[in-house]
Order: structure tokens, then C-alpha cells, then sequence
């Protein structure tokens, strides 16, 4: 508007006022001008008024939006799924289910070859921004659509890659990093050195946390043929990427990282079975180093003895002493140096998940020492071997029930569920607690309780129908029952 | 009648209560679910320990529960409707139970005893002329205080601008709302609300200037306009009325207005939640046959509810009579007729839309918002905010974050048409049709 000469002209006079600035005679053309030249006579401060009163209806009456020349950006391309008809569960989970029901609905969209309707792209979207492991369900049904608005948010960018019919090249080109990063694992199991090649074809244009993310995939297929590579990546300028190499080489027990780290553990383990931390800090080109973090509570010593035996492989500890795990842990813990050695094998865990050796850590769990939760090594396990460890730990009714439904929470991963055996002992140890109203006052379980019916088995939900009610349920559980059995029903309706 | 989801929602009295019906669209909380032609019905189980009955006459539609919410329609009534949009399949056909039965009845004998009021009503015979005179007189005397109140506003206008508005610090603001008040005490509240509106402008934005002053140039030539009344039309009369915030009385508009039945496509709804639990609804209509627009304008207070529903995107056969007015374009509703077929999406050029705005403004420049129809409308989100692009030109939109990516959803880069409120800078898109069917702006 102060685009216009008139307006311009006004408001200087307007805002310090006509009595100390004049009001400029309005030169305006046309009509309108011969309208403000026929004002009739008054006071500056009524003149100024008057000639807003003409302006401001020409201005309204005279409107016609800014003229626009920029090109309007591609229309979206045609969708090759459809949109599922009843969408009412499916708003519902995504609006106000849990992660885990946001997550089978979208694997269940896809699993029946549809797309998610048009009016919930944006909330899909906002959903995958804020939780990268929803992102993964959530590409491929999309849709073009889908695809599109992402182009059209900074903040929905994840979504944005190549098209999912694109070949390998073009995505690798193209598509975003957990596009790639699924490419290359997947390439990985039938292809290992094509993945290898193709990877560090292209790490020296990579960013830092792509090079350790990427990394990660070689995990797949790991072997022998990878050494070479890893060892360059050992002086890598990211230290996020050189200890990455470092697991990875430790997971090749003949690798001659894991030899040498062997080697020099040897004369510090004297047989029947005594051990000790090095006097004095290894080189630094073995990946170890020299200097602890400010905040870390190992000792020198120990610290030089945790980063050596991160870099000895698990199989070799049973080989070499003839102890098995359930003895090498009570064994460790009763060491100078235990804190050390209990660190350094949860982490090697992480990469070769030994059941026998998560189990042992479960059955003898170092408690502070590890800044850890069960739960994390619990998730480690195979799933049947997992559910056995939980299934009698609910029936020994050693540990509190709310702690053993959130570690069964937090060592199911995102998109699994329980056996039904399993799910059968969850759900009847739930119906248990509700018969003594115990939900009344545990705040802490009945909060998991929308998260354990997403988990339960399809076969196990029906149980969940003959929940006893009681007269003085307060709101809020009121409200969180009609969840679970919201819950429920959407997860029906994803099988039926 | 069925109603699609977005409709259901769209009568919800608050955005709170739609997300809390969203939460009860599940079958296991109706242990029992049942509809005829007429009605449907269901009882959702709720926090105590009976069962809530929850009924909707579908001629409305209209809402029974027996929970205690104060909201009307409640959460139950509308996740009813949802459940019968989304899974029709759920409700058993069946007779009405007596709890239904009984209230369908009781509200078909209402009706009839109110029609029967009406005819008795007309046929009365009344003293005309005494009543008539003593309505001139009182309508004499309020016009009086309206031109007293014109007056003063217009003095205080000019001060204002004599000693400038640059220095309009806190108490000074605190004059403009006493001057507001001094309007409502002399019977002239719409020329307040005005004052009120562009005080509250003030610093809003780069242009608040001169913005502030396109609003004062419109209250001035308010003020000039009530000063010589008598030697306007009396079209521009009544808007004047309207405008000093003396309304018109709705049963004389619906006995003496312009009446046109025709069968209404609801081109757009507006519902905006107001200071004080205020509701307001401002639904646009086009005729069918006379291709006329029109603007149904309601307030609902405490979250009650609206007494006539309308919903977004349906064919009402309806007469409406229209408010006195230079061209007017608000209307009351009356002889409903439940909603029926299929709605006809008006063509429209964009050149004929601009030029209709501006024969409106020139009748009377105070209109406040005008119902625009976009064809080839392209909605856009730039570094420049929200735009709606159209034949060369951009118009900025009036949508926050959740609107605008539910339209750019539902566009998908490919032109559509767009029906908004355009109040002199920016479009609110209300709906639009094309491409992927009809979008109707929800509740936010």
C-alpha cells in the first residue's frame, strides 16, 4: 500500500499530525481525483480523514492480488496405489495411538498394497519428522502424493528421495540417507563386495555422520575380504567412523587388529584366572587412547584395560580359559577390575549379540556398574530366548510388575510382538492385576498399558475383552482402558 | 441423509469436542448400535456405570444424549455420526427403541404446536397504526443518539489525526477504548467494535499505518454517511443501521425481507471460536436456479449449539429472506428441507468475481467479508507466507500451519477451485473442489 503515492503521502502527515505537518495536496488522476478535488472544505485533520474515506473503498473495490510470473512447481505424479476406504481406525492410531500402533498400521497399509488417504499426509509426515524409526514404514506408502508435499516442507525432507522403482544407481544418486542406507544393506546379503565397493567409492564425498551411518551396513556379511577397507578407515578424521572400523575389525577374530589386541592381553591373564591392566598406555595407533574423557570412572588404568578388551573378540575368552560365560561373569566380577571388563563385553555385545553371553550378563547383572538396562541386553536376545528369560522372571514374582512390562516393552523392538505363549503370560498377569484393582493406584503400569496391547498377540487380545471393571475407576484410567480397547480393536481390524 | 466425516465434524461446537468424538469412534464402546430412515441411535459406554443414549434425527440433524456434557452437539452424538459416515455396516436396521421412538415423536408434535402458533399469530388482528407509531417513535430516538454519538466520534476522530497518530503509546490506547465504550453507551456498539478493531491493529505488522488509516477513512465516512441519513437510499439506510450495531429484527426479515426459495449448495463454512465463549458460523450459499450468493450469519453462546445445522458441501432446498441493505448479503433461512442430492458446484471467472467484490463495496463499502470463488487456483506455501495463484495472480491466504498443509495435501500442485472470505487482503479458503474430490476446511 505505501507502494501508492496517495497513501505515502498521507500517513507522514497522519502520524505526526496535521498540526504540525501539512497535508500535501492528493495529485490523483481520473475520477477519483475530480471526487477528492470536490471534498468539501474543512480543518487539515477532517481533510485527511475525507480523503481516506475515498480511498480506502477504491483501494477494497480496486483489489485484484499481486501479479504473479514465477513458475508454479510440478503437479504431483499419478498414484499407483489406492487409498484405503475406511479410514477411521487409521486416523485414530496415527492421531492418538502409540508409536508401536502407528507403526502397524503403516506396515499394514503396505502389506495390502495401499497408500495412506490425502488428508493424513500431513499428519503422517509430521509424525515421521519427529521419529526416524516411523520413517521406514511410512515411505512407501506415501504415495505420489505423499512425495510430493514432502517437496514442499524443509522439515519434511527425510521423505524426499528418489521415486522406490528407481533403480539402484539413481537412488543411490539421489535418495535420502535411509534410502541409501537400505540399499546397501540390502545389497550387502547378495552382493557384499559390490556394497563394499560401491560405499567406499563414495566415502570421501560423504559428511562425518553419514560415513559412520553407512559404515554400519557392512555389519551385513561381514568378512575377511572387509579388512583392508576397515583398516584405512582406522585413521579416519571422525572418530565416530574410526571406532566404527574398530568394532567392525574386532568382529573379524582373525583380523590383525583382533590378533594384536590378543597378543597383548595375553601376559596381563595368568591361568586360574587372574588379570591386570596395563602399566602403561599402548600406542596410539592401535585405536586406543591414551588420555581418559573428563567424566569417565574408570582409572588410567583401567581405561587403557576397557578400550584393549573392546578390542578382543567374545569367542575368544571360552576358548582360551575353558570357562563358559555363566562362569567367566561371576569371575570378572570379582576382579580389581571389573567395572572394565563388564563394559567392554556389553559393548561388544552390541555387534555380536552371543546369547549365552547376554544371558549371563541378565543372570549376573553388575547392577551400577554399567550405565545400562536390562532391558537393552534383554532386546539383544533372540526373541524365544528373550521371552523365556521374562516369562519366568513374571512367574518367579521376583521383580515388580511394572519393571518386567516395561522391559518386555523396551526389548521388543518397533514392529515385532510377543509369541502367543508369551502374549497368553502377559496378558493373564495384566487381568490378575486388574481383578485386584491394582491399576487404581499403579500410575506406572497402567500408563503401559495402551503400549502392551499393541504387542500382544492377535489370538491373546480377546482376553483382554473380559477385563474386570470396578465401581471407582477414577477418569483418567477410565480414559485408559477406553484407549487399550481402541488399541485393540484398530489392531483387529488390521487382521481382519 | 449420510453425512461424510468432515461434515459430522464441522458441527462439533469446538475444536475440543470434535478430537474428543474422534476419541469414540470405536465399535467396542457401543455395546449397541442401531438406525432407521429416520433416525439413528447407539449407546456408548461411559465412565459410570449406565450406558449414555445417544440419538440423532437425522431431518436435521438433530442430537439427544443423555450424558451430562453442556456441549451441543456432545462428543457421543458426534462420534455417532462419525461411526455411521465410516461404518454404516455396524448399525443394525432396525424399529426405533421406545427411548428414540418416544423423543422422534414428542419433536414431530413440537413442530406442528409451533406452526400452529405461527398461523394463529397471522391470524390475530392487531391495532397497526398506534403499533406503528410507537415504533417510529422509538426508532426516532435511537437514530438521534446514533447521530450524537457520529458526531462525537468524528470530533475525536479529527484530534486524533490533528495531533498524530505516531505517538500512540498505552495511555492513549486506553483513550481509544474509552471512546469504544462511549459508543456502546450511546446505542451505537457496531461503530465501537469498529474503533476497537483498529485500535487493536496498532503496531500490527510493517503497513499498520496504513492500514490504521484505511479504517479510520471507512469509520469517517461511517460517521459523515449517519450525519446526512435522510438523503440516502434506503438501502444504504438500513446498512448504516446495521452498521452502528442496531439489528434488524430477524422476524421482521423473515415476514417483510426479500424471500427466494431455491435449492442452496453450501459453498463454505466458517466457525470461529470468540472472545467469551462466543461462537460464531457464517455459512455461504449459491442458489441453485437464481444463482444468487448468500450469507447465513449465527452466534452461539457457552458452547450450545447452533439451531439450524449446515454442513459444508451439501444441496439444502430452503427460502431465504434477505436483510435489508444496499446489497445485502446476509440472509435468514427458513422452510428447510432436510439436505437432498447432489450439490452444484457453481462455475465461476475470476474477472466476474473481482467485478461482483467491487459493485458490493461500492453499494456499501463497509462490507465486511466477501465470498470469492477462485477457478485454476493453484494454493502454493512460499518464503512470502501462503498464496493461492490464479491466472497470473497471487492472492495471500489467511490459513494457519494445519489448514494450509491440509489444502496443499489435497491440491497436490494441480489447479482446483477455491471457495474463501476475502476481507480486503487476504482469501480464507473455506473449501474447494476438483481433482481429488471436495475439501472442506475442519476445525481448528
Amino acid at each position: 500500500m505505501s507502494a501508492d503515492p496517495v497513501w505515502g503521502s498521507l500517513v507522514p502527515a497522519a502520524m505526526v499530525g496535521t498540526e504540525r505537518h501539512p497535508l500535501p495536496k492528493a495529485v490523483l488522476s481520473g475520477p477519483v481525483g475530480a471526487l477528492l478535488d470536490g471534498l468539501p472544505d474543512g480543518d487539515a485533520a477532517t481533510a485527511l480523514l475525507r480523503v481516506a474515506a475515498v480511498l480506502a473503498p477504491c483501494e477494497l473495490a480496486g483489489a485484484q492480488g499481486r501479479p504473479w510470473s514465477s513458475p508454479l512447481p510440478p503437479p504431483a505424479g499419478v498414484e499407483s496405489r489406492p487409498a484405503p476406504t475406511d479410514t477411521v481406525l487409521l486416523a485414530w492410531s496415527l492421531r492418538r495411538g502409540p508409536a508401536r500402533l502407528q507403526h502397524q498400521v503403516l506396515a499394514a497399509l503396505d502389506a495390502q498394497g495401499l497408500r495412506l488417504p490425502t488428508a493424513l499426509l500431513p499428519l503422517a509426515l509430521e509424525l515421521g519428522r519427529h521419529s526416524i524409526a516411523l520413517r521406514a514404514p511410512l515411505q512407501p506408502v506415501l504415495g505420489a502424493r505423499g512425495l510430493w508435499l514432502a517437496t514442499q516442507n524443509a522439515d519434511w525432507r527425510f521423505a524426499v528421495g528418489a521415486a522406490a522403482e528407481a533403480d539402484d544407481d539413481l537412488r543411490w544418486a539421489e535418495g535420502s540417507l535411509d534410502q541409501r542406507r537400505d540399499l546397501l544393506r540390502a545389497q550387502r546379503q547378495r552382493d557384499p563386495a559390490g556394497a563394499r565397493e560401491r560405499l567406499a567409492a563414495s566415502l570421501a564425498e560423504l559428511p562425518a555422520r553419514e560415513r559412520a551411518e553407512l559404515l554400519g551396513t557392512l555389519w551385513t556379511g561381514l568378512s575377511m575380504d572387509d579388512e583392508a577397507l576397515l583398516d584405512g578407515l582406522r585413521t579416519d578424521r571422525s572418530r565416530e567412523v574410526r571406532q566404527g572400523a574398530i568394532a567392525l575389525l574386532v568382529g573379524l577374530p582373525d583380523s590383525a587388529l583382533a590378533r594384536q589386541a590378543v597378543a597383548r592381553l595375553a601376559p596381563l591373564l595368568q591361568p586360574r584366572w587372574t588379570i591386570d591392566a596395563p602399566a602403561e598406555a599402548p600406542p596410539d595407533a592401535d585405536g586406543i587412547e591414551p588420555v581418559r574423557p573428563k567424566h569417565e570412572s574408570l582409572g588410567d588404568r583401567a581405561w587403557w584395560l576397557y578400550q584393549l578388551l573392546r578390542q578382543v573378540p567374545l569367542g575368544w575368552w571360552p576358548r582360551h580359559t575353558g570357562l563358559a560365560p555363566a562362569e567367566l561373569l561371576p569371575w570378572a566380577l570379582a576382579t580389581d577390575w571389573a567395572e572394565a571388563i563388564v563394559r567392554a563385553w556389553r559393548d561388544l555385545l552390541s555387534h555380536d549379540p552371543q546369547p549365552d553371553w547376554c544371558e549371563a550378563l541378565l543372570d549376573h547383572w553388575p547392577g551400577k556398574l554399567l550405565r545400562d538396562e536390562p532391558a537393552s541386553v534383554l532386546a539383544l536376545l533372540p526373541p524365544a530366548r528373550r521371552e523365556r528369560h521374562l516369562e519366568r522372571q513374571l512367574r518367579g514374582g521376583t521383580v515388580v510388575l511394572s519393571t518386567s512390562m516395561q522391559q518386555v516393552l523396551q526389548s521388543c523392538p518397533v514392529g515385532e510382538g510377543l509369541s502367543p505363549s508369551m502374549s497368553a503370560t502377559v496378558a493373564d498377569a495384566l487381568l490378575d492385576a486388574a481383578r485386584r484393582n491394582a491399576f487404581l493406584a499403579d500410575h506406572g503400569l497402567r500408563g503401559l498399558l495402551p503400549e502392551l496391547a499393541c504387542v500382544l498377540h492377535r489370538e491373546a487380545l480377546a482376553r483382554l475383552d473380559a477385563w474386570p471393571r470396578h465401581a471407582d475407576e477414577t477418569p483418567t484410567l477410565v480414559e485408559l482402558l477406553a484407549t487399550m480397547a481402541q488399541v485393540t480393536a484398530a489392531r483387529r481390524a488390521l487382521s481382519a | 441423509m449420510t453425512l461424510g466425516a468432515e461434515a459430522v465434524l464441522s458441527l462439533a461446537p469446538d475444536a475440543s469436542s470434535a478430537k474428543a468424538a474422534r476419541g469414540l469412534v470405536s465399535p467396542g464402546q457401543w455395546p449397541t448400535l442401531g438406525a432407521n430412515p429416520q433416525a439413528v441411535w447407539g449407546e456408548c459406554q461411559g465412565s459410570g456405570a449406565k450406558p449414555y443414549q445417544t440419538q440423532v434425527d437425522l431431518s436435521g440433524p438433530s442430537f439427544r444424549c443423555t450424558c451430562p456434557s453442556r456441549k451441543f452437539p456432545c462428543k457421543h452424538g458426534l462420534a455417532l455420526m462419525l461411526l455411521r459416515a465410516e461404518q454404516a455396516s455396524l448399525f443394525k436396521n432396525a424399529d426405533a427403541p421406545a427411548w428414540v421412538g418416544e423423543w422422534l415423536a414428542s419433536r414431530a408434535e413440537k413442530a406442528q404446536k409451533q406452526e400452529e402458533k405461527q398461523q394463529a399469530r397471522a391470524a390475530e388482528p392487531v391495532d397497526a397504526d398506534a403499533a406503528a407509531a410507537r415504533d417510529a417513535k422509538r426508532e426516532a430516538q435511537r437514530w438521534a443518539r446514533i447521530e450524537g454519538a457520529a458526531q462525537e466520534l468524528q470530533r475525536w476522530l479529527a484530534d486524533q489525526i490533528a495531533s498524530g497518530l505516531g505517538a500512540l503509546g498505552t495511555p492513549r490506547r486506553a483513550a481509544w477504548q474509552t471512546m469504544a465504550a462511549r459508543m456502546v453507551d450511546a446505542q451505537a456498539p457496531g461503530l465501537g467494535q469498529r474503533l476497537r478493531d483498529a485500535a487493536d491493529g496498532i503496531g500490527q505488522g510493517a503497513d499498520w499505518p496504513e492500514r490504521l488509516l484505511h479504517r479510520l477513512g471507512l469509520l469517517q465516512l461511517a460517521c459523515e454517511a449517519i450525519g446526512r441519513r435522510e438523503r440516502l437510499p434506503p438501502g444504504v439506510q438500513a446498512d448504516l443501521r446495521t452498521l452502528a450495531g442496531w439489528p434488524h429484527d430477524k422476524a421482521e426479515v423473515l415476514a417483510s425481507g426479500d424471500r427466494l426459495r431455491d435449492h442452496w449448495t453450501v459453498l463454505g463454512l466458517a466457525v470461529e471460536e470468540r472472545d467469551d465463549k462466543l461462537v460464531e458460523r457464517r455459512v455461504w450459499l449459491q442458489g441453485e436456479h437464481s444463482g444468487r450468493r448468500a450469507l447465513l450469519l449465527d452466534h452461539a453462546y457457552g458452547g450450545r449449539g447452533f439451531e439450524q445445522p449446515w454442513l459444508g458441501g451439501t444441496r439444502v432446498e430452503a427460502t431465504l429472506a434477505w436483510f435489508p441493505g444496499a446489497n445485502s448479503q446476509r440472509a435468514l433461512a427458513d422452510e428447510i428441507a432436510a439436505p437432498h442430492g447432489e450439490p452444484a458446484w457453481p462455475a465461476a471467472r475470476v474477472a466476474d468475481e473481482w467485478q461482483a467484490m467491487a459493485e458490493r463495496v461500492a453499494a456499501c463499502p463497509w462490507t465486511w467479508l466477501h465470498p470469492m470463488l477462485v477457478p485454476g487456483a493453484v494454493p502454493l506455501r512460499t518464503d512470502a507466507g501462503w498464496l493461492l495463484v490464479a491466472e497470473g495472480r497471487a492472492l495471500p491466504l489467511a490459513v494457519n500451519e494445519a489448514v494450509g498443509w491440509s489444502l496443499l495435501a489435497h491440491a497436490g500442485g494441480v489447479p482446483l477451485t477455491l471457495m474463501g472470505e476475502w476481507d480486503g487482503r487476504r482469501l480464507r479458503p473455506l473449501s474447494a473442489w476438483g481433482g481429488d474430490g471436495l475439501w472442506l476446511r475442519g476445525g481448528e
